[in-house]
């Protein structure tokens, strides 16, 4: 008797997946699947992204091309291994090719390797240079400004407005990410001329910065460069403040998250502290405009930094299909390189040799609150920009 | 040099709301012989209540009284209806129920203020940064230290000096003895772990204004707290207060000598005080 319910119960169970590919099929629809944070350290960020997906999915009814998109979201619960068994189990049980999202860049980086593993395509928008780097696959695309231009677009035109500025100090955290973007802004530092008087590598379980600031104070800088990111940057920006430095030396956080950060720290926090963003909601371009719309339509939000992000990178998806008339992965993937298009931020290229999407990074400065018109209006853009290394310097040697 | 005296005030200080932590936890642990996973969870809630009271409109100073009686009612409620049940179980059971019960807290502060670390400014009048020479250092900062030092010694007092700080030294020694001389000890033991409760709280409003208000703040709390009791000896309050300064210092100071193992050095040197003494610095043989 309970071998008989075992077996009915399997039955069963097959039936229903069968049916439910079956019925996928027939409604000649299309798979993807997006991988986000919705428990979590990085909850936060996972259903802003989530919101930036359906903006995109909905502007198209749901659809790309003649094809019915079925969306799939898979809680990466911030855990990189939680995530790419989740990735393998799509494959596997629903037949998924086509994935976005994903935020920690190592999570991201493996299910690069196994989406490239079925011949899928995946877009993300992740810190992480590998991934259109040293670890560059056919199958993955990337939306976010690498290190390289994130230091291009920020140190770069601060040194410019602050020529007097000849003394920066860096706080960085010791992972590639942060890595990278030391290599970067020390390269940059050596071409302006400034001396690089001190850095401090912390750990990424540091959430007490007191005494790496104690340090950089030691060092008398004219500019506190900070090389971290998320809830340590926050940290750090909050103990730099507390410590007398923000009035003394010049902040530049060159990697940021935008508005959602902004908001957890506050204007009196971050008046006079300048910024690296991939993304402002004021920015004049006629695809923003369309974006900020939808938002405030849809969620009565204004858009940040992740919603753009994950908007951007399903689109492109979208796009990808639209334009290779099915959800052949191969053909997508041909479809979408060199393709140029309106985006959020300007006019938008995806790189053929590498597919890093060329798109411009930012430098903000924040206002003070008395200067703010209304409450999400934290900063000026100072500057905007594309820099990308070119094929030659690039470490993506994709066959 | 300058830079090693500004790192060790700046360790006296971090150690002095370590402190404030693991008190509790010690006071908890040596009466109750009771390890409380939650401890972390209710420092979080002093720093978001304090969050919560300043977006009421209400100061600093009324929430830095306030918060702590909120979080030692809110414990107490929480003793009543199901910590007491579990005094007698094995320690692994405590640590289930305690640990799960932080999970619970910490979701819950999710829920209502999101996972981003939110600001808590200091207060207007303790805002400023008193320069030494080239080095900065906050008065908030100064005003902690004095403030956990007050508090320190006026919970030395209340520990030695009173009835009820014998009662508890005494619990720690034999509940049993305690309860033969007509002690209701059951309440003993609600008061002793709402007031640890609370003792943490004014830690978590104490840190508001420094770290902010995170929902991950409590591991990070709850983790230095127990290295701070193992390293000074377990239910035992000097030792709580050396092992907590000897942590902050080392973490300060290693922030220049070696930045990366600054966390690191603080776990190999209760590593070692396992192994060199087992009770801890000021533990009984």
């Amino acid at each position: 008797m309970k071998r008989r319910k075992f077996l009915g119960a399997a039955g069963s169970s097959v039936a229903v997946a069968c049916y439910s590919q079956w019925l996928h099929a027939q409604t000649n629809g299309v798979l993807i699947v997006d991988v986000l944070p919705f428990s979590g350290p990085l909850a936060g960020i996972g259903r802003l992204s989530d919101m930036g997906a359906k903006i995109a999915l909905s502007e198209r009814q749901q659809r790309a091309g003649s094809l019915q998109v079925e969306r799939m979201v898979l809680d990466s619960e911030g855990n990189p291994a939680r995530a790419v068994r989740k990735v393998i189990e799509a494959m596997e049980q629903r037949k998924a090719v086509l994935f976005t999202g994903e935020v920690i860049s190592a999570a991201a980086l493996s299910i690069s390797k196994e989406v490239a593993k079925v011949g899928g395509v995946y877009i993300t928008a992740v810190g992480a240079d590998e991934v259109t780097g040293a670890d560059c696959s056919t199958s993955t695309f990337r939306y976010s400004v690498p290190t390289f231009g994130a230091i291009e677009q920020t140190v770069r035109p601060l040194a410019k407005a602050m020529p007097q500025a000849k003394r920066w100090y860096t706080i960085t955290p010791q992972v590639v990410f942060g890595e990278g973007m030391l290599a970067n802004a020390k390269r940059v530092f050596q071409e302006l001329g400034i001396e690089h008087v001190g850095n401090t590598y912390h750990s990424l379980q540091d959430r007490e910065f007191s005494g790496f600031l104690t340090n950089a104070s030691a060092a008398r800088p004219d500019v506190l460069l900070l090389l971290n990111y998320a809830g340590q940057l926050q940290a750090c920006i909050r103990q730099a403040a507390n410590f007398g430095l923000k009035g003394r030396v010049t902040l530049l956080a060159a990697w940021t998250t935008g508005l959602y950060e902004y908001h957890a720290l506050g204007a009196d926090l971050m008046e006079g502290v300048y910024t690296g963003a991939q993304y402002w909601h004021t920015l004049d371009t006629p695809g923003n405009r369309n974006f900020v719309k939808q938002s405030a339509v849809m969620f009565k939000e204004t858009p940040d930094h992740s919603m753009a992000l994950a908007y951007s990178c399903t689109r492109l998806l979208l796009d990808g299909i639209e334009r290779a008339k099915g959800a052949d992965p191969a053909a997508i993937i041909r479809s979408l390189e060199g393709y140029k298009y309106e985006g959020v931020t300007g006019e938008e290229e995806v790189r053929a040799f590498d597919h890093q999407v060329m798109k411009a990074y930012y430098l903000l400065k924040g206002k003070s609150k008395s200067q703010m018109k209304d409450k999400d209006d934290f900063v000026d853009v100072v500057s905007g920009g594309k820099s990308f290394v070119d094929e030659k310097s690039s470490l993506c040697k994709r066959q | 040099m300058t830079v090693y005296l500004f790192q060790a005030l700046n360790g006296v200080g971090l150690g002095m709301i370590y402190f404030l932590i693991a008190a509790g936890l010690s006071i908890v642990f040596g009466l109750l012989h009771f390890v409380n996973f939650a401890h972390g969870a209710f420092y979080m809630l002093g720093a978001y209540f304090c969050l919560q009271a300043l977006r009421m409109g209400l100061d600093f100073w009324t929430a830095l009284w306030l918060v702590p009686l909120v979080v030692g009612g809110l414990a107490l409620l929480l003793e009543r209806v199901l910590v007491r049940r579990t005094y007698r179980m094995a320690h692994m059971y405590q640590i289930l129920i305690t640990l799960g019960l932080g999970l619970v807290i910490q979701e819950i502060c999710i829920i209502v203020w999101g996972t981003e670390a939110l600001n808590v400014s200091p207060p207007e009048s303790l805002s400023s940064v008193v320069f030494f020479g080239d080095f900065g250092y906050p008065s908030y900062r100064l005003f902690v230290i004095s403030l956990a030092t007050m508090l320190t010694f006026v919970l030395w007092l209340a520990l030695e000096k009173t009835r009820l700080g014998a009662l508890l030294r005494a619990g720690s020694q034999s509940v049993e003895m305690v309860a033969l001389l007509g002690v209701n000890v059951s309440v003993l033991f609600a008061f002793a772990f709402a007031f640890s409760a609370g003792l943490a709280a004014v830690g978590g409003v104490l840190a508001a204004p420094l770290r902010g208000a995170e929902p991950f703040m409590a591991q990070e709390a709850l983790s230095i707290a127990f290295v701070a009791v193992v390293i000074g000896g377990m239910g035992r309050y000097s030792g709580a207060l050396v092992a907590s300064i000897l942590i902050g210092l080392t973490q300060s100071l290693m922030s220049s000598l070696w930045p990366m193992g600054a966390n690191l050095m603080i776990f190999a040197a209760a590593a070692a005080i396992l192994v060199f003494r087992p009770n801890g610095l000021m533990g009984r043989v």
